[in-house]
């Protein structure tokens, strides 16, 4: 059996989805936070269960708005439970409505019941019920009320509904009737599914206009321009809000006591205020970089590398003594291996204190207000606040920011914002931050650390605006935000949320990271004759040389560290590890003091900069080509990196070089 | 004099059709009244109340709606 959790935005959907499944998918107080359906299992029974994209109606304005529509033209699942904010029941049914048309059948869920209740209102269930034809479950699934019973009633074999039938126009009944027998008469479609296209169709549903064009419905196409010109979009929108008006007057009971928002209310009065909105938005992420770095982050990846560099890799290297291993295996697992995959792997700590930072900032709303107090600036760049939140989950990795790009109505902003997006620093990059600030800039590691993470973004909007001016945006810009109200982060989801995000870097340390630790110490223990003792005499030395002069003007001189470069293409982690290997390094504090005796400050902040800015990952190139469908867009990506990263290192180094000396 | 915080909406023919459509999504119609929360400096977006719930929009659109 499967069923379909279909909703809109901020109504709890994603939370309910992990209260009902044993898998679970990252939760989200903003919109887009399900950037593409996720997929788990009931918990008592084997129904599978697919979150759907939060979406106000089935006619997308945006790209993953559109996952909801493309679903159900390709599938009829067995349950559709639709969920809403029972505090908002009047938008959330417009919804609620096409969902009925479509005929599957429907739990109608009143989620947040409890902010009904604030608001002095409720609602009768059996009117409900019986004027929209399904049945109705409320329940308040922060806090897990109600969710035992709606999962008892998931378990069931749902019962056949008839699709609801409005009660539209004359006109638009005759014109739905005539097209749906003749899509049923010539093309065999179901009843049902003939007339829910039908009237999507009419509704000017861009994705069910293109699947008609596709499959060369002729009953709908050559009647397209009569629908618009009778404005039957308009006709229809009228009769649907008409039937909730009738729907709210019959079921709605005043309970009396109402009593606002307050805690949402106060907050917003600081959070949003005109002027302390921005630098409380800033203060925020400082706070973020020192937990990560300075507080609880760095202490934590300092005691994991003294582990994993002291009792594991001696004990490790001790055993491969014992069993005879020739020197070349020994130092491949200890020297490749741990040193490689290890010097990430220490790192772990902080990225868990960052992602559990953005996971507390999407569960308790804030994302919502950062758009907001943002929208000014990002509109003298031709983007608007809602490009914003991409950006930040960037900082996260590039690859789910660009996918939460998807939330943008406009597709040349969308676009833009794919763009600009590799410029965020990913978490990937971390590490080997890390590692340079602890050997150059011991005393203010957060804030170093910080500024890089500014220049992304200054660079970032710079590009922006370049491309402002390039493609012309103009005013067609659509920002309207829902606020949603504040809700105490609750532990389990932002735990969830953290590992979520967490896991595809710890997975990385078992694959690529692996695989380029190995590739590594290869290039680096081998070269034109054979096994080298001499690392100066390696492949991995050769191409570090051979590169050095076109890098020189940047203060980057040293084979190791080219070649480090080098492979940081492959993924961000990479170049920590690579440095481990060619540095011949067993922990940290080795790696720092042998790059504290080949640089000055200035050439590791001139480093820092052109990490940070050279080129986007594999993963990330290949989302770019996947989002904007274009291999031109790709490598244009590719090749303004290189070209920023470079003129911006060097004028740090240069710059640096005249004033530092 | 105090400025006015509520509003009956407007002209929803004067924006773009993106935009119409969201608002629309959002339980914002014509005729609908709304109360304004908050204004931005150097014409930044507007919070706006309707229904218990928190919108914010471009000043622009806000001031076609309104006819401010």
């Amino acid at each position: 059996m499967e069923i379909a959790l279909i909703g809109n935005p901020n109504t709890g959907k994603t939370t309910l989805f992990n209260s009902l499944t044993n898998n679970y998918a990252t939760t989200g107080n903003w919109t887009g936070v399900t950037v593409a359906q996720k997929i788990g299992k009931l918990k008592h029974a084997t129904a599978k269960v697919i979150d759907l994209p939060g979406v106000y109606s089935l006619t997308p304005l945006t790209k993953d708005e559109e996952v909801v529509t493309l679903y159900l033209l390709d599938h009829q699942p067995d349950l559709i439970l639709n969920v809403t904010n029972a505090s908002q029941l009047k938008r959330n049914l417009l919804l609620t409505l096409e969902v009925r048309e479509f005929g599957q059948p429907m739990i109608l869920n009143l989620n947040m019941i409890d902010d009904l209740k604030r608001q002095g209102q409720a609602y009768d269930f059996t009117t409900l019920s019986h004027l929209l034809g399904c049945p109705v479950m409320a329940t308040n699934a922060r806090n897990q009320d109600g969710v035992k019973e709606l999962d008892h009633a998931l378990q069931n074999e749902p019962a056949p509904l008839a699709p609801l039938d409005l009660d539209y126009p004359p006109m638009v009944k005759q014109a739905i009737r005539q097209a749906t027998e003749a899509l049923v008469e010539k093309y065999e479609l179901p009843a049902s599914t003939a007339r829910w296209l039908t009237i999507q169709y009419m509704n000017q549903n861009k994705v069910v206009r293109r699947a008609v064009a596709f499959r060369n419905l002729q009953p709908l196409l050559k009647m397209r321009a009569y629908y618009d010109a009778q404005h039957f979009e308009e006709k229809i929108f009228n009769t649907r809000l008409d039937f909730i008006e009738t729907i709210l007057a019959s079921a709605k009971k005043n309970l009396g006591d109402q009593k606002p928002k307050e805690f949402s209310n106060k907050v917003d009065k600081i959070i949003t205020n005109p002027i302390l909105g921005l630098p409380i938005f800033a203060l925020i992420f400082l706070l973020i970089f020192e937990l990560s770095f300075d507080w609880i982050g760095t202490p934590l990846s300092d005691a994991l590398d003294s582990f994993i560099s002291g009792p594991v890799s001696t004990t490790v290297s001790h055993w491969l003594i014992v069993a005879g291993a020739l020197p070349p295996l020994r130092s491949l697992v200890v020297n490749g291996i741990i040193a490689g995959v290890g010097g990430v792997l220490v790192f772990v700590p902080q990225i868990v204190v960052l992602f559990a930072c953005i996971s507390i900032l999407e569960d308790s709303g804030y994302m919502a207000r950062a758009a907001l107090v943002t929208d000014r600036i990002m509109q003298t760049i031709g983007l608007n606040g809602k490009s914003f939140i991409p950006l930040i989950i960037g900082f996260g990795c590039n690859v789910t920011g660009i996918m939460a790009a998807r939330t943008i109505e406009q597709p040349k902003e969308r676009l833009v914002t794919t763009l600009i997006s590799p410029f965020m620093s990913c978490s990937a990059r971390l590490p080997i931050y890390s590692l340079v600030v602890a050997a150059f800039f011991p005393k203010h590691q957060a804030l170093v650390v910080l500024s890089i993470y500014f220049l992304g973004i200054v660079v970032a909007l710079a590009v922006a605006k370049g491309y402002q001016l390039f493609f012309h945006t103009t005013d067609s810009s659509v920002f309207i935000v829902e606020l949603p109200e504040y809700h105490l982060p609750r532990f389990d989801v932002i735990w969830q949320g953290t590992w979520d995000k967490s896991k595809g870097f710890i997975r990385k340390a078992g694959t690529v990271i692996f695989a380029g630790s190995v590739l590594i110490w290869l290039m680096s223990s081998f070269g034109v004759s054979g096994f080298v003792t001499d690392p100066t005499k390696s492949f991995a030395a050769n191409l570090g040389q051979g590169l050095a002069p076109i890098l020189a003007p940047l203060g980057i001189t040293h084979w190791q560290v080219i070649s480090a470069l080098f492979t940081g293409v492959l993924a961000k982690e990479v170049i920590t590890s690579s440095m481990m290997v060619m540095f011949h390094a067993t922990n940290q504090a080795a790696l720092i003091g042998a790059l504290g005796t080949y640089m000055t400050p200035v050439a590791a902040y001139a480093l820092l900069a052109f990490i940070l800015l050279y080129s986007p990952c594999f993963a990330t190139l290949g989302t770019i080509k996947q989002e904007t469908g274009s291999t031109k867009w790709m490598l244009w990506s590719l090749a303004l990196s290189l070209m920023i990263a470079y003129v911006v290192a060097a004028v740090i180094y240069l710059g640096g070089t005249l004033i530092f000396g | 004099m105090k400025k006015a915080t509520s509003f009956t909406l407007h002209h929803f023919d004067k924006v773009n059709k993106e935009t119409f459509t969201r608002l629309h999504n959002l339980g914002l119609y014509d005729g609908e009244t709304i109360r304004l929360i908050q204004r931005y400096p150097f014409h930044g977006p507007v919070i706006i109340e309707n229904n218990h719930q928190r919108i914010a929009l471009r000043y622009q659109v806000f001031a076609t709606l309104t006819g401010e």
